[in-house]
C-alpha cells in the first residue's frame, strides 16, 4: 500500500473514487449519455445538410422587354450554367406579387431597347430585382449575377467586329475550401460549439446535483478536498467530451468530406484544453448556483450564445464591432474554431496553432481555479 | 483529558434567525450525548459547526481540541450522518460504501472486513445490491451510519437518525450507538423525540439556540420538582377549560386518548378539588422527559 501512503497517492485514490461515483452516474442515467452523444450527429446532420449557405438553382424570373436576340442571350447567360433556375414569368405579375409568393427569389428585367444600346455601343442597362429578405441567399446571387454580367460583357466585347480588346478572364477561387461548401466551414465550428454546451451543461448539473441531494455535506465532512472534487468530475466529462470531438469528426470526414490535413493528436490536445475550460466554466456556475434548474439555464446561455456568435463560427471575427472582437478574445470556442480550421482544412502544425492552444490552456487553468476558489466547503 | 466535542458559547445568526445563541456543552470520549428539542432549537446548526460546515459568528467549536474546519486530522477523526438524504440514491449499498471507503483511502481488505462487519450489525447484508433509494427509511438510515462508521471515526455526530425509522429499526439504531460508545467513541445525537432521551448517558434541552437544561436523565428526572397525573373521567373539554385556570397546573397534553397534566409539587389537592365536580379524577403516573421538558419549554413560553 505505497500508493495509498503517499500524499500524491492519496490524493489520486480521491480523485479516482469521484470520478469512479460519476462514471455509475453516468451509466445508470443511460438517457443523458445517449443524448450526450446523439445530439452531437443529429446537429452535424441538420446543419450539415439543411442548414446550407451554399445557394444554387436560384429560381429565376426574366421579364424581357426587348425581345431581341440579344436580350434572350443575356437571360441564356444566366440560365446555362443551372445556377439559376428559370421559372415561367408573367408579365402580367410586378415583382412584389412575385416575391411575395415566393415564385422566385430574383428578377431580371430586360428593358425595351437592350439591343439598341448594345449596338450603339454606349451602355446597355438590364435590372435584377433581389428578394433580399434572407440578406446572405441575396448577397450570394448578387455574386453570381455580377459574374455573369461581367463573363457576358466581356465575351460581346470580344466578339469579332466589336472590339479588338483582349478579353479578361475573371476567376474567383477561394482556398481551403475550394468549393465554398458550408460543411466543410461549419463542422470544426460545430465541433466546438457543440462541446461547449454539453461540457458545461453536463458538469453545471453535476456539481448542483450535489447540493440538491444533499450529498455536498457528506461529501465536505470526509477528508476529500475541493481540488479533488473538481478534478474528479472533470475526468469523466472531459472522455465524454471527446468521443463527442471524434463523432463529429468522424461523421464530418466521413458524410460530409470534411479534410484532416493536419495532425489528429494535435486536434485531440486542442479538444482536451478546450474542454478542461468548457467544464470549468460549468463547474463555475454550479458552484454559484447551487440548483439544477438556475445550473441549466447559466449553463447553455454561458455556452451556447458566446460559442455560437462570437467563436467566428458563423460570423467572421473580423467583421464583428470592436467591441464584440474584444469580447470574443475571452471566448475559448474562438481559438478552438480557428485552432480545428488550421489543423484540419490548412494542415497547420503545433508552430503555427500554439497560440491557440496557449489561449485555452490559460482560461482552463484560470476558470479552474475561480471555480475551486469560490467552491466553499460550507453548508448553508 | 480534555473532551472530544466541545461546543464553546456557539452563536450564529441567518439573516432574523438566530440559529444559535451561546449553545455550550462538551461530550467526552466513550458517552453517548443527546441533544433534544423541537424543530428550529438549532441542532442541526449546532451539529453541522461541529463537523466544521459552517462558520460560526462568536464562541467555538472543537473536536479533539482541533478546529474542526482545518481539515486534514480532524475530517479523518469524524464522522456525520446528516439529517437529509445524503447518500447516492443512484448507487447501490455496496457501491455507496465502496465510495466512501476510497475517498477515506483505506486498504481494500480493511474496507472489506469493516464493510462486512457492518452490513452485518446493520442487516443490511442481504441487500447490498439493492439501490439506496430502493431502502425503506430505517434501512437507509442503518446504511448511512454503516457509511459514516467505515473509516472508524472516534467522534460520530448523528443529527436526527432515528427520524422517520419504524420503532423497531429505532431500538435497533440505538443498540448499535452503545455499542460503539464501548469501544470509546464520542457520540452526539440529536433527537426531536424526548422519550429518546433517557437512552443516553448525557442530555441537553435545546431550545432557540441554547440549552434549557443539561445533565444525566436519571438526576434530571430525580430532580424534577413536578408531579405528573393522567385524568380520568370526565367530559374532555370541560376538564381542560377547568384546568387552564388552575394556576398549580404547569402543562396540560394529550397521552393518548386520556390527558396528561404536570402539576407544581403540593399542587394536587387544589387540583382534584376543581375536577371532582365534572367526574374526573388524577391519577398519579411516573414523571417522563417529555413532562420534565414540557414543562421547561412552557415556563420558558411564559418568560
Amino acid at each position: 500500500m505505497t500508493l495509498a501512503g503517499s500524499r500524491a497517492g492519496r490524493f489520486l485514490a480521491r480523485v479516482g473514487a469521484i470520478a469512479w461515483k460519476e462514471i455509475l452516474h453516468i451509466r445508470r442515467d443511460p438517457r443523458t449519455l445517449l443524448l450526450a452523444l446523439a445530439m452531437p450527429v443529429v446537429m452535424l446532420l441538420l446543419f450539415g445538410y439543411g442548414v446550407s449557405f451554399d445557394v444554387d438553382r436560384i429560381r429565376l424570373a426574366v421579364s424581357d422587354q426587348d425581345r431581341t436576340e440579344a436580350s434572350r442571350r443575356l437571360a441564356q447567360a444566366f440560365t446555362e450554367n443551372h445556377e439559376f433556375d428559370p421559372v415561367g414569368g408573367d408579365d402580367a405579375d410586378d415583382a412584389d406579387t412575385i416575391f411575395r409568393r415566393h415564385r422566385a427569389q430574383a428578377i431580371l428585367v430586360i428593358p425595351r431597347g437592350y439591343e439598341k444600346d448594345l449596338a450603339r455601343g454606349g451602355p446597355a442597362r438590364a435590372q435584377l430585382l433581389l428578394d433580399a429578405a434572407d440578406a446572405v441567399t441575396a448577397g450570394q446571387v448578387l455574386n453570381k449575377a455580377d459574374a455573369i454580367a461581367l463573363s457576358e460583357s466581356r465575351r460581346m466585347a470580344s466578339a469579332p467586329g466589336i472590339s479588338a480588346a483582349p478579353s479578361l478572364q475573371v476567376k474567383v477561387s477561394s482556398r481551403y475550401n475550394p468549393e465554398a461548401r458550408s460543411a466543410v466551414f461549419i463542422v470544426p465550428g460545430l465541433a466546438a460549439y457543440l462541446m461547449a454546451i454539453s461540457a458545461v451543461l453536463l458538469t453545471a448539473l453535476t456539481v448542483a446535483g450535489e447540493w440538491e441531494r444533499g450529498s455536498m455535506e457528506q461529501l465536505f465532512a470526509s477528508p476529500v478536498s475541493r481540488l479533488e472534487i473538481v478534478l474528479g468530475k472533470l475526468f469523466p466529462y472531459l472522455v465524454v467530451g471527446l468521443i463527442q470531438l471524434l463523432l463529429v469528426l468522424g461523421v464530418g470526414t466521413n458524410v460530409f468530406d470534411v479534410p484532416i490535413l493536419g495532425s489528429p493528436l494535435l486536434v485531440i490536445l486542442a479538444g482536451v484544453l478546450f474542454l478542461a475550460g468548457m467544464l470549468g466554466q460549468g463547474l463555475l456556475i454550479s458552484v454559484l448556483a447551487k440548483n439544477q434548474l438556475v445550473a441549466t439555464q447559466a449553463g447553455s446561455l454561458s455556452s451556447l450564445l458566446p460559442s455560437l456568435l462570437l467563436s467566428g463560427m458563423l460570423v467572421p471575427i473580423d467583421n464583428m464591432p470592436a467591441v464584440l472582437r474584444l469580447i470574443s478574445r475571452i471566448v475559448p470556442a474562438r481559438y478552438m474554431v480557428d485552432a480545428l480550421r488550421q489543423i484540419l482544412l490548412k494542415g497547420n502544425g503545433f508552430a503555427q496553432v500554439w497560440p491557440d492552444l496557449l489561449a485555452m490552456l490559460v482560461f482552463a487553468v484560470a476558470i479552474v481555479a475561480l471555480a475551486t476558489a469560490r467552491f466553499k466547503r460550507r453548508i448553508a | 483529558m480534555g473532551a472530544a466535542l466541545e461546543a464553546r458559547r456557539m452563536e450564529k445568526r441567518f439573516g432574523d434567525v438566530e440559529a444559535l445563541a451561546g449553545m455550550s456543552f462538551a461530550v467526552q470520549a466513550g458517552e453517548l450525548y443527546g441533544l433534544v428539542g423541537p424543530d428550529g432549537a438549532g441542532k442541526t446548526t449546532a451539529i453541522r459547526a461541529l463537523a466544521g460546515l459552517l462558520d460560526l459568528d462568536s464562541g467555538e467549536a472543537r473536536v479533539l481540541d482541533m478546529d474542526p474546519r482545518s481539515g486534514g486530522a480532524v475530517r479523518e477523526a469524524l464522522g456525520l450522518l446528516p439529517q437529509q438524504y445524503s447518500l447516492y440514491r443512484d448507487l447501490t449499498v455496496m457501491e455507496n460504501l465502496t465510495f466512501y471507503s476510497r475517498l477515506y483511502v483505506l486498504p481494500r481488505d480493511v474496507f472489506r472486513r469493516r464493510a462486512e462487519r457492518l452490513l452485518a450489525i446493520t442487516r443490511l447484508d442481504r441487500f447490498t445490491d439493492r439501490r439506496a433509494d430502493q431502502l425503506s427509511g430505517g434501512m437507509y438510515k442503518k446504511l448511512a451510519l454503516a457509511a459514516a462508521l467505515l473509516h472508524e471515526p472516534r467522534v460520530l455526530l448523528l443529527d436526527e437518525p432515528t427520524n422517520g425509522v419504524d420503532p423497531v429499526s429505532r431500538r435497533e439504531l440505538w443498540a448499535l450507538l452503545h455499542e460503539f460508545v464501548q469501544g470509546g467513541m464520542a457520540v452526539l445525537v440529536s433527537t426531536p423525540y424526548m422519550d429518546e432521551a433517557e437512552r443516553c448517558d448525557r442530555v441537553g434541552l435545546a431550545y432557540r439556540g441554547r440549552l434549557l437544561l443539561e445533565g444525566e436523565p436519571g438526576a434530571l428526572l430525580a430532580g424534577f420538582d413536578e408531579e405528573a397525573y393522567e385524568i380520568a373521567g370526565g367530559d374532555r373539554d370541560r376538564v381542560e377549560a377547568v384546568l387552564e385556570a388552575l394556576p398549580a397546573v404547569r402543562s396540560v397534553s394529550p397521552a393518548g386518548s386520556r390527558l396528561r397534566v404536570d402539576l407544581l409539587a403540593g399542587g394536587r389537592a387544589g387540583v382534584a378539588a376543581a375536577l371532582a365536580p365534572l367526574g374526573a379524577e388524577l391519577r398519579p403516573v411516573a414523571p417522563s422527559f417529555e413532562d420534565l421538558f414540557l414543562s421547561r419549554l412552557q415556563g420558558e413560553h411564559a418568560a
